[in-house]
């Protein structure tokens, strides 16, 4: 490993200022960071500094995405073929989603890297958890060209046209999920795109809760075969990563127990959600929109709500960025979820739109906190 | 007596805790005096090269308030004077005779009615040089004499990594501290705020006439004076001024009025891994740090810090510890690269998150030294620096605001209660490695200006 540590720092001063590749020094620091730590010691006070750093962070977002990842793989072929032997469905599986991942790191990749270079900036790792979290959104027979389009738009659109990482008003795995969803909705909703094979259809619990007028969508669920466990465990018709919600959970776990996640926009969610599915179960005799009568379990269960609200809505950035404003946040996301699930027919899907909605209004969150906190202040200093 | 219960913020683990025993430093053959570390003052020199000096005589004096002295802590020669960039005076030096010789000072009498007092206490302090102890916040100058304070604050708990034990500091001048929370009171007129910490048993501290005592327990920074002030009398404004003198300062204060001679004593500690003798040392002001450690052993490569490891100032070992610093840190300086050290277990990393293998089984090589453990990244709120600012005080705005240069709503988000050193453990535990004490330095420093 020497020998590397040593080729390094041979070519170091042709990326640094004045050399040869002087532009591509962010390529340089990214390589050489991401096997080396740096040897940098603190300019000075305070003269020790904490191990952690932001490849620590956003490698622990990676893990907790990996159950996610290895079960929407293997269900994936478990869907296209259940009759197969689980290798085979296995092998299935990681011939359909590995291509998603890759188009979308290396796409998005090009893409932070050129504007790293021209911005002069560095790389930032948060983009390892953006390239990943895409692909898991995405239903696994989408063409691979779509999902490069869609991280392209994430990546720029999203993220660095308003000055990139940590400047993003939305999440840019998000942005790329519903551009994706807006310019070719044939291929992210309907019953045909949830599996590899074609000629298999099949609608998720979400599409047939709300399929027939009249009836109880809870009873429609069960009765297109779909239990509240086996929507638990999650081998379902759905987007590669977002079925099983053993895998989310033990995700979740991940980062609650790190506190890379808030869990005040987790817990916010949850009630947001509880309270909205109760109130809509409450209206439910009178209209005949059969998702009213989902249960606050049904709505937990179904579509890309648990998974959106684990991974997608406590991203740090987009996400309200004070205590009490997490909250907000965290419940505005779960009722609009319910909400739009429920209210509008057209997007069955209403996390991803839930979320979208909950990020334009963080800032605004943040601001009434902040006032309050001023105003606070301002009191304590009267009392004086 | 209520106790304020501090619960954000840590206590560093290091290795290197001074025992409590005091040693008596050698007398140094030479003391340097800097006047950049004092803030708020245009030094103007009152003596030069080969001028002789006694304790107590001035050295240089302020441009704006030439009342204002600093004086010198040894009797000798003047030998040399550094200039720094644009004529900034940067340090003398001076030989230190082998015979003491104080300048006397007139000594106060008890009697002396209360009127009078007020003013011949500040002249006093003044004239002696021993003004400069004296602090304010905010933005943690020389206190300005002609502007009274809405009070004084004596912070007797220090929670810095190695902080020296406040008994053996003030062990048999119980009566000059006594005294110099007396004499601060009256000078004042103002309450004067003691904070102890809350286990804190000893009778020194209470009974002292218009003294109000105040105990606060919990990690780092629970001893700053930044979070006792912000919990009993919070800065509303820039004019809105309070004092802090620290403890050992204020018994100066009490021996300088009942002896008439300038205390140029301290007791200060030495600790860190990269030291040999981690213990309580009586030095003189102005000792540089090679004579500090001159019995002492230093396992290079290490660096020499004049101050805590959160706050100090590195130094080499011919400058002299500072004029407010009571400690000595000797940290193992860091060398060398890591393989890929983001993705390892971390049984050895010292971190405040739940991200390292430490956090559950914690190997015995734990260690810290100066390592930044990473690169520079943009501000990504994961919230591990809100969890060390025991403050209500919102840290990522207020440094947007800083950096945005944005005056007014930095003043509403409570800039004037803010200090580099309450922010230190922030810098600390950071995940993108923001220098965020020199943020909120460079925000104080910009409001000072401009505000």
């Amino acid at each position: 490993m020497n020998s590397f540590r040593k080729l390094l720092d041979r070519v170091e001063p042709r990326f640094r200022e004045g050399g040869r590749w002087s532009r591509y020094w962010p390529l340089y620091e990214m390589v050489d960071t991401m096997f080396y730590v740096p040897a940098t010691t603190a300019p000075g006070p305070p003269h020790v500094r904490d191990a952690v750093d932001m490849k620590r962070s956003m490698v622990t977002v990676i893990l907790a995405l990996l159950p996610a990842l290895l079960f929407g793989i293997y269900n994936t072929g478990y869907q296209a073929a259940p009759g197969e032997h689980p290798f085979w469905q296995l092998q299935t599986g990681i011939g359909a989603v590995l291509p998603l991942v890759l188009v979308s790191y290396i796409v998005g990749g090009i893409w932070e890297l050129l504007f790293a270079v021209t911005r002069r900036h560095e790389i930032n790792e948060g983009f390892l958890v953006t390239g990943l979290l895409l692909p898991l959104t995405l239903p696994p027979d989408i063409p691979l060209w779509m999902v490069a389009a869609g991280i392209s738009f994430g990546v720029v659109i999203g993220k660095e046209v308003t000055g990139g990482t940590g400047y993003n008003i939305f999440n840019p795995a998000l942005v790329a999920r519903a551009f994706i969803f807006f310019a070719y909705p044939s291929e992210m909703s309907g019953d045909a795109v949830w599996s590899l094979a074609d000629e298999l259809t099949a609608a998720t619990p979400l599409a047939v809760a709300s399929s027939m007028p009249g009836l109880e969508g809870p009873q429609l669920v069960r009765e297109a075969g779909y239990t509240l466990q086996q929507m638990f465990v999650g081998l379902i018709p759905g987007s590669v990563g977002g079925t099983s919600k053993v895998a989310i959970l033990l995700g979740a776990v991940v980062l609650l127990v790190t506190r890379i996640a808030n869990w005040r926009i987790m817990a916010g969610g949850l009630a947001g959600m509880t309270i909205a599915a109760l109130l809509a179960n409450w209206m439910a005799p009178s209209f005949d929109n059969p998702a009213l009568w989902l249960s606050p379990l049904h709505h937990l269960l179904m579509g890309g709500f648990a998974f959106g609200l684990v991974f997608m809505a406590t991203d740090p950035v987009s996400a309200s960025q004070t205590d009490s404003g997490r909250w907000i946040y965290g419940a505005l996301i779960g009722t609009l979820a319910v909400m739009i699930r429920v209210l509008n027919q057209a997007f069955v899907e209403g996390v991803m739109l839930a979320i979208l909605l909950g990020n334009a209004f963080a800032p605004m969150i943040d601001y009434f906190v902040l006032r309050q906190n001023i105003a606070k202040r301002q009191r304590a200093y009267a009392q004086q | 007596m209520s106790i304020v219960r501090i619960r954000k913020g840590h206590n560093l683990r290091l290795e290197g805790v001074p025992a409590k025993k005091v040693y008596r430093a050698d007398g140094p053959g030479v003391v340097v005096l800097s006047p950049q570390e004092y803030k708020g003052v245009k030094p103007r020199l009152a003596v030069s090269e080969g001028d002789r000096v006694e304790i107590g005589s001035p050295v240089w004096f302020d441009k704006r308030r030439p009342e204002l002295l600093c004086t010198s802590p040894a009797a000798g020669t003047v030998t040399s004077i550094v200039w720094g960039e644009r004529r900034a005076l940067q340090s003398i030096s001076i030989d230190v005779d082998s015979r003491e010789q104080y300048r006397s000072f007139s000594s106060w009498k008890p009697g002396i009615d209360a009127s009078r007092s007020t003013e011949m206490i500040s002249s006093l302090l003044l004239e002696s040089g021993l003004w400069p102890v004296i602090r304010q916040r905010p933005f943690s100058r020389i206190a300005d004499p002609d502007v009274l304070p809405k009070a004084v604050f004596v912070p007797a708990m220090p929670t810095v990594p190695f902080a020296p034990d406040i008994h053996l500091q003030l062990e048999g001048r119980e009566e000059e501290f006594r005294t110099g929370l007396m004499l601060l009171s009256r000078l004042t007129r103002r309450p004067v705020h003691l904070v102890i910490s809350a286990d804190n048993r000893s009778r020194v501290f209470s009974g002292v006439d218009g003294v109000e005592l105040h105990r606060f327990s919990g990690p780092h920074p629970a001893g700053n004076v930044g979070i006792h002030i912000h919990h009993i009398a919070p800065i509303r404004h820039r004019d809105d001024v309070v004092w802090y003198v620290l403890p050992q300062d204020v018994a100066r204060i009490g021996g300088l009025f009942l002896s008439g001679r300038l205390p140029v004593e301290k007791i200060i500690a030495v600790g860190g891994e990269a030291v040999e003798h981690r213990h309580h040392v009586a030095v003189r002001y102005g000792m540089r740090l090679s004579d500090i450690l001159a019995k002492n052993t230093v396992h290079e490569p290490a660096r020499l810090i004049s101050g805590d490891v959160l706050s100090g100032t590195k130094r080499s070992a011919d400058e002299a510890l500072g004029f407010y610093d009571e400690t000595v840190s000797v940290i193992p300086e860091h060398h060398g690269r890591e393989f890929l050290g983001w993705l390892r277990p971390g049984r050895d990393r010292y971190t405040l998150t739940p991200l390292f293998l430490s956090s559950i089984v914690r190997s015995r090589r734990r260690r810290l030294d100066t390592a930044m453990n990473g690169s520079r990244r943009v501000m990504i709120p994961f919230g591990n620096i809100e969890s060390v600012l025991p403050m209500d005080i919102l840290p990522t705005w207020l440094i947007k605001m800083i950096i945005a240069r944005d005056i007014d709503e930095m003043e509403k988000l409570g800039i004037y209660e803010c200090d580099p050193e309450d922010f230190a453990l922030c810098s600390f535990a950071d995940a993108s490695k923001m220098e965020i004490s020199d943020i909120i330095r460079e925000g104080l420093e910009y409001v000072e200006k401009n505000g």
